[in-house]
């Protein structure tokens, strides 16, 4: 997107690059150009990550699709979804978000806008070098954090860039309070850091392979600390930080208790850090550690709920906007979605529960109301709200798309999730029926022929969640091109706070 | 001409008085002095901020004074409305930046509480620390705790055992080092001077425990045994720290209520030079042999002489004298009095510490070092209490010293970690903050959480006459008509409607209480000519141009003859009929100062035509109060610094029996101290500056809201609602509290009572007795609420 | 569980370091006057550039 460029509007009327460079700009300008393309990023992997979930959902389905071909086996497709739609949709839209976030509430440009463009232009590298590792098999074998070493290393060396851009411009910020999504993304950054370093420590043996640091059950509860802190730092913790900003924006009120914004966010660093146990229960960690997982995720529920009421309340006095807003419907309903799954993710944590939906799709089915509920919805209203002014305008090309996206999304959500929940039971269920001998009931095969039905289910869910994206991706495509990317000037800083 | 609204209000901001706050002897109270990044020498000013309405003033203010020439930084609180503001004392001044505010559209004061505040900050913030320090390792403690508890026997391994209990001594260190040195600071404090507070039996608890469980995490095998009570310890030091940072909350919630009041412009007088120019100069600069001119309604800024002009001064505040005082030219004016009558000037003969207003309140601040010292409630207990204790872990150790040595010491310890003084401990403090809140709400303002505990028990107490039982103002009660009026067709609803409007002209109190007769009433009649005479009255002539006058007697009817019929029913002995039921005579001196049932008169051509009889006001809900603890068998006494005679009058009124009279603070302090000695608990409640030693040395004080500064900021509690049916709610949620504090007590020793035996025993695990503790301290905790509803 | 033996001292350090971190922000005031903290994004930003609003 450069500057120079001026386009015509499909509306015919012609956008005047100059007017906005001559509004005097005495606090200089911000700099955006790693936003905007941290968005666009954005974008374009969410198509890319759905794409390949709606893949792999129907090879489970129809198991043929596979065609025998490796790099297209469900196997090595499978990291190769849950990379990209973590790492490379969220990941962007994080970046995006959070080096836009950190400037307008410092009111100051980016720390070493440089560094931002590498951090950038590594982060698509660190994205490609995946989708090309690992259809080719390439693996560590560790949940979300399948990359071979010499991508980790390149991971840490741009998430350490990543965190000197944001807490440099923390570091130079005009305004004296922090605002608290700062605290959310910079807890984010911090521990994502510690988790992946930790997590994959390993011993290479050739470029393209390596063996885990840990061994056995070890391992299994590093990976564990790692898992559950990835979902709770990258994709609570980040997102959070999200909500909290382009909520109050878009409604255009504040955050409805900033004070309990503080204590949400002190609550939750407080206990994320040992819930990590219950993805271990009935396995061979020992069941203390079970419990203490358990009980601890149990305790996780109020922060998060706390965090919840305090961003869905926000609209308090100002629900009518929800009728006419699209964005604000977005970032409401990934806020209900949120709390649903803090909601189911503590109850599954129960040991008796968990005897029940262990290794079943009920997990699944967790997993993705938390991914296409609340990360996808809040990451696509925030950048509903962020894209068009990277642009120089305030809207989107098309409010109607985005209405329509909205309820297709939402649409695909519920069958995903419901169909999820269906299988899940009964797979639990069927798996530990037995005879009054002592025998079981069913054999395997038979609960995976009656999981059928849901499994084409929950891809038709996906296929609609996917269109919304592809709707989204051409709306943001019109409003490019109709747009200018222009910067925004800081505002005439009030003099300089201590 | 229209009569002047606001009589004697605060003196609204002028240009000169801002400018006296350029002068760096008033910068001082509010101004200090940073470094600048380059070493330059920057001012640092606070400023009180007012007209605050909308989320985005404290923004437009920040602007506003970023955009004066030579201010380097601006920083508004919006919820303090203060601005803190960087300056370079080469470019710009105080004065300017005020000026800036203004143009804004707000208005500021110099902020001269800013170094209090600060200290308090600092306190604020280390005690949100501490108790987050205290509360976050207790987290982390709990969660390594819990896989003990979880873990069934034989599970948890004896090495991963020692590694869970070294992570919880790990995150116990910063608890025992940073937030529980308050707890060891006072128990220190205490033993250096031979007392026992609670915080002895506290710190001796946490230490044992800490030792004890330290001993357990790194030698299981050793003396100590090997059960750890990390989660306990830290849970018992975070309820704690709790407890004190809302005490320390409510306390400055308070501290700063009283500040804003701080905050007004420097006292500013008008010095005449030799030439007779008169130039306005901090009252700080005033040297003896000046001659200043008081304008009418300003404090006298020294002690004096008047040199030129007659006048009256309002000396309530400093002597409880509740009418104005007439002054003549040689008279003596002291510092602080209110002019009431007419711009004067004065000789200054003592100015600063000299005065006589600084001589009593340098006699406060010594009767505060002298106070009797209030013994705290829990304090009482903790003595006994740590010596039962402590005899009772000597005991147990001496017992099993017999039965099996390898665990003497370990049940020792366990019966001190098992008595843990945690209920005993947040059993006064809660409920008195609690308490507090409740006396806030309804009115009342705590500054120091002792006060209730006298309040409650107290079965004296001191009431000051003028401006606590009464108000600030006089009343009329009653108008006299004499013969002469009625026979010329006047009524009582004629008479006062021109007196009411004639003495609207006048801001002196007498008159006052004559236009109140009518309020409301905006017509300020058709008078010309009026002028005032300091200390005889007002006179004006009407459409018609008869001369009125509304007065003294011997003033108002000296201009005519005066027919005898028209004179004679303000006679002490007349037998004229009267209206209304005037009791006192008119004393035969009249130059005397009015008596509290004063009259002044109204004369139309030098005719008396009516009498006004003026009394005090009683405060609303002065009689009920009285009798309502009159009742609850409190000793009441009227301590005044105003005439025998007036005070009498009142007491009656009220229905008080001990009254002291004439009163001079010394007197009064003399009183109290009697009292003290023969072993009786005395509150105070009072408003003037002559209270203020009284004040500070009673056992409790209260000041009512609208009293002198330095009564205020030196009482143990403020009555904001200036109500004094709220010292009697004050004085029952006060008993209130203390019952609470005492079922608390009950609990707490009885939960330790049951304890101790069972640790004893060997019967109580760890887990229980912490489980028991954090339930006994949640108990007292909402039990202790109950105090503040 | 050996692995515990790099958690539990890594998470007792990650602890002493959150609370130097509360410490820095009591420190510098970051939890006074909260509420106007919150108002304040809505009210600082310059106006965005507005160049077509197609609805």
């Amino acid at each position: 997107m450069s500057n120079s460029a001026v386009m015509a509007s499909p509306a015919g009327a012609k956008v005047d690059a100059d007017q906005a460079s001559v509004a005097a700009a005495p606090g200089g300008y911000y700099t955006d150009q790693a936003v905007r393309l941290f968005a666009l990023a954005a974008i374009l992997w969410g198509v890319v990550g759905m794409l390949v979930g709606v893949i792999i959902a129907s090879q489970l389905t129809w198991p043929e699709l596979n065609f025998g071909i490796p790099w297209l086996s469900y196997g090595r497709l499978r990291p190769l979804h849950t990379n990209a739609v973590i790492f490379a949709f969220g990941g962007c839209a994080l970046m995006a978000t959070s080096f836009h976030v950190v400037q307008r509430t410092c009111q100051t440009r980016l720390f070493a806008p440089g560094l931002a463009m590498f951090v950038f232009w590594g982060w698509q590298l660190v994205i490609v070098a995946a989708a090309i590792s690992l259809p080719l098999g390439m693996t560590q074998g560790k949940e979300y954090a399948e990359l071979e070493w010499p991508i980790d290393l390149l991971i840490a060396v741009v998430w350490v860039s990543y965190a000197i851009v944001f807490f440099g411009t923390v570091g130079i910020r005009k305004v004296r309070h922090i605002y608290v999504a700062n605290w959310f993304f910079g807890a984010f950054i911090l521990a994502v850091a510690l988790l992946h370093i930790v997590n994959s420590a390993a011993i290479p043996v050739s470029l393209t392979k390596s063996y885990s640091a840990y061994a056995g059950v070890q391992d299994a509860m590093i990976q564990w600390w790692y898992g559950h802190n990835a979902v709770g730092f990258f994709l609570t913790a980040g997102f959070l930080g999200m909500m909290y900003y382009y909520i109050p924006k878009q409604a255009e009120r504040p955050v409805y208790s900033y004070r309990l914004s503080i204590v949400h966010f002190w609550a939750l660093i407080f206990t994320y850090m040992w819930a990590g146990p219950h993805h271990l229960h009935y396995t061979a960690l020992p069941d203390w550690a079970q419990s203490v997982g358990m009980v601890f995720s149990l305790v996780l529920l109020a922060p998060s709920w706390g965090g919840m009421i305090n961003g869905i309340m926000t609209l308090s006095g100002a629900w009518h906007k929800l009728r006419d807003d699209p964005i604000l419907k977005f970032l409401i309903v990934s806020l209900s979605f949120y709390g649903m799954s803090t909601f189911e993710g503590p109850m599954m944590s129960i040991k008796t529960v968990n005897a029940l939906s262990h290794y079943t799709d009920w997990t699944v089915g967790h997993v993705h109301s938390g991914a296409l509920g609340w990360v996808g919805l809040i990451s696509m209203g925030s950048l509903y709200y962020l894209i068009p002014r990277m642009f120089g305008r305030t809207t989107m090309f098309s409010v109607r798309a985005i209405e329509l996206h909205f309820w297709i999304a939402t649409i695909g959500i519920v069958l995903y999730i419901a169909a999820m929940w269906i299988a899940g039971v009964m797979q639990g269920l069927m798996w530990r029926a037995v005879n009054p001998d002592g025998t079981l009931v069913y054999t395997f095969v038979e609960s995976v022929k009656a999981t059928f039905p849901y499994y084409a289910v929950r891809l038709l869910g996906g296929v609609l969640y996917l269109s919304g994206m592809l709707i989204m991706a051409w709306n943001v495509v019109m409003t490019v091109k109709s747009g200018k990317a222009v910067d925004s000037p800081i505002p005439m800083p009030a003099p300089a706070h201590a | 001409m229209m009569p002047p609204a606001q009589p004697l209000a605060q003196p609204s901001p002028t240009a000169e008085g801002v400018a006296v706050l350029d002068d760096p002897l008033e910068q001082g109270r509010f101004t200090r002095w940073v470094a600048g990044p380059g070493g330059e020498r920057w001012a640092e000013s606070s400023l009180q901020l007012a007209g605050l309405h909308c989320a985005a003033c404290s923004g437009i203010i920040e602007q506003a004074l970023g955009r004066v020439a030579g201010v380097h930084m601006a920083r508004v609180s919006a919820a303090a409305e203060r601005a803190t503001v960087c300056w370079d004392p080469d470019l710009t001044r105080p004065s300017a930046l005020i000026a800036a505010v203004r143009r804004a559209g707000y208005d500021a004061v110099p902020d001269a509480a800013a170094p209090a505040r600060a200290l308090r900050l600092q306190l604020q913030r280390q005690a949100l620390w501490r108790l987050f320090v205290a509360g976050f390792c207790a987290m982390q403690v709990m969660m390594f705790a819990t896989p003990s508890y979880v873990a069934a026997a034989g599970e948890l391994s004896d090495e991963m055992r020692r590694l869970l209990n070294w992570g919880a001594w790990m995150l116990t260190l910063p608890v025992m080092a940073f937030s529980a040195t308050p707890y060891f600071a006072g128990a220190w404090r205490a033993l250096r001077t031979r007392t026992i507070g609670m915080d002895v039996p506290v710190a001796l608890g946490i230490a044992i425990t800490f030792i004890a469980s330290t001993g357990a995490t790194f030698e299981p095998d050793g003396i100590f045994g090997h059960e750890v009570y990390f989660d306990s310890l830290t849970m018992f030091v975070t309820f704690l720290l709790g407890a004190r940072w809302l005490e320390l909350r409510s306390r400055q919630h308070a501290a700063e209520t009283l500040e804003r009041a701080l905050a007004r412009l420097p006292e500013t007088a008008w010095r005449v030079a030799a030439d007779g120019g008169v130039s306005a100069v901090s009252v700080q600069r005033l040297h003896v042999g000046d001659q200043v001119r008081v304008p009418l309604g300003q404090a006298f800024p020294a002690d004096g002489v008047l040199e030129q002009g007659d006048t009256q001064a309002d000396e309530s505040l400093l002597t409880g004298e509740s009418a104005p005082v007439p002054k003549r030219m040689g008279d003596s004016v002291v510092a602080g009095s209110s002019n009431v009558g007419a711009p004067v000037l004065v000789r200054v003969l003592r100015v600063g510490g000299d005065t006589r207003l600084e001589t009593i309140v340098s006699m406060m601040r010594s009767a505060l070092t002298q106070r009797p010292a209030a013994a705290r409630v829990a304090d009482r207990w903790a003595a006994p209490f740590l010596w039962a204790v402590l005899l009772l872990a000597a005991g147990a150790a001496a017992v099993w010293s017999v039965i099996d040595p390898s665990r003497a010491v370990w049940v020792a310890v366990s019966v001190l970690i098992v008595t843990c003084p945690c209920a005993l401990s947040l059993a006064a403090p809660a409920t008195l903050v609690a308490a507090a809140r409740g006396l806030a709400r309804r009115g009342v303002l705590l500054q120091r959480l002792d006060a209730i505990e006298v309040l409650a028990t107290a079965q004296h107490i001191f009431l000051d006459k003028t401006g606590t039982l009464t108000e600030d103002r006089l009343q009329c009660s009653a108008v006299l008509l004499t013969p002469g009026a009625v026979a010329q067709g006047y009524t009582e609803a004629s008479v006062q409607a021109l007196a009411a409007s004639l003495a609207s002209w006048s801001t002196h109190p007498a008159s006052r209480a004559v236009a109140d007769l009518l309020p409301g009433q905006t017509d300020s009649g058709d008078w010309q000519h009026v002028h005032e005479v300091p200390g005889q009255g007002l006179g004006a002539q009407d459409a018609e141009g008869r001369a009125w006058r509304l007065g003294q007697a011997h003033w108002a009817g000296a201009q005519a003859p005066l027919p005898d019929d028209a004179q004679a029913p303000l006679r002490a002995d007349a037998q004229a009929p009267l209206r209304a039921g005037a009791q006192a005579p008119l004393p035969a001196d009249a130059q005397a100062p009015l008596p509290a049932d004063a009259r002044l008169v109204l004369s139309c051509d030098g005719r008396l035509l009516a009498g006004f009889v003026l009394e005090e006001v009683l405060r609303p809900g002065a009689e009920q109060a009285v009798q309502a603890l009159q009742r609850d068998g409190v000793t009441l006494r009227l301590v005044t610094g105003d005439t025998a005679e007036r005070a009498r009058q009142l007491a009656d009124r009220v229905g008080i029996v001990n009254v002291l009279a004439a009163a001079t603070p010394e007197a009064k302090l003399a009183a109290l101290i009697e009292l003290q000695r023969q072993g009786h608990k005395v509150v105070m409640v009072g408003d003037g500056v002559n209270d203020a030693p009284v004040l500070a040395r009673a056992d409790a004080s209260l000041a009512m809201g609208q009293g002198a500064l330095v009564s205020r900021c030196h009482a143990d509690a403020v009555i904001t609602s200036s109500r004094l049916l709220d010292l009697v709610s004050a004085r029952r949620t006060a008993q209130r509290a203390l019952a609470i504090v005492r079922q608390n007590f009950i609990w707490a020793g009885t939960y330790n009572a049951v304890c101790i035996p069972l640790a004893l025993v060997g019967w109580l695990p760890p887990w229980a007795a912490g489980l028991g503790m954090a339930l006994s301290s949640l108990l007292v905790v909402a039990n202790a609420l109950r105090a503040g509803r | 569980m050996e692995s515990l033996y790099v958690l539990i001292p890594l998470s007792a350090l990650l602890v002493l370091a959150i609370l130097g971190v509360f410490g820095w922000a009591v420190h510098k005031g970051q939890f006074e006057d909260i509420e106007a903290e919150g108002q304040r994004i809505l009210t600082d930003e310059a106006p965005a550039v507005d160049a077509d609003q197609d609805p």
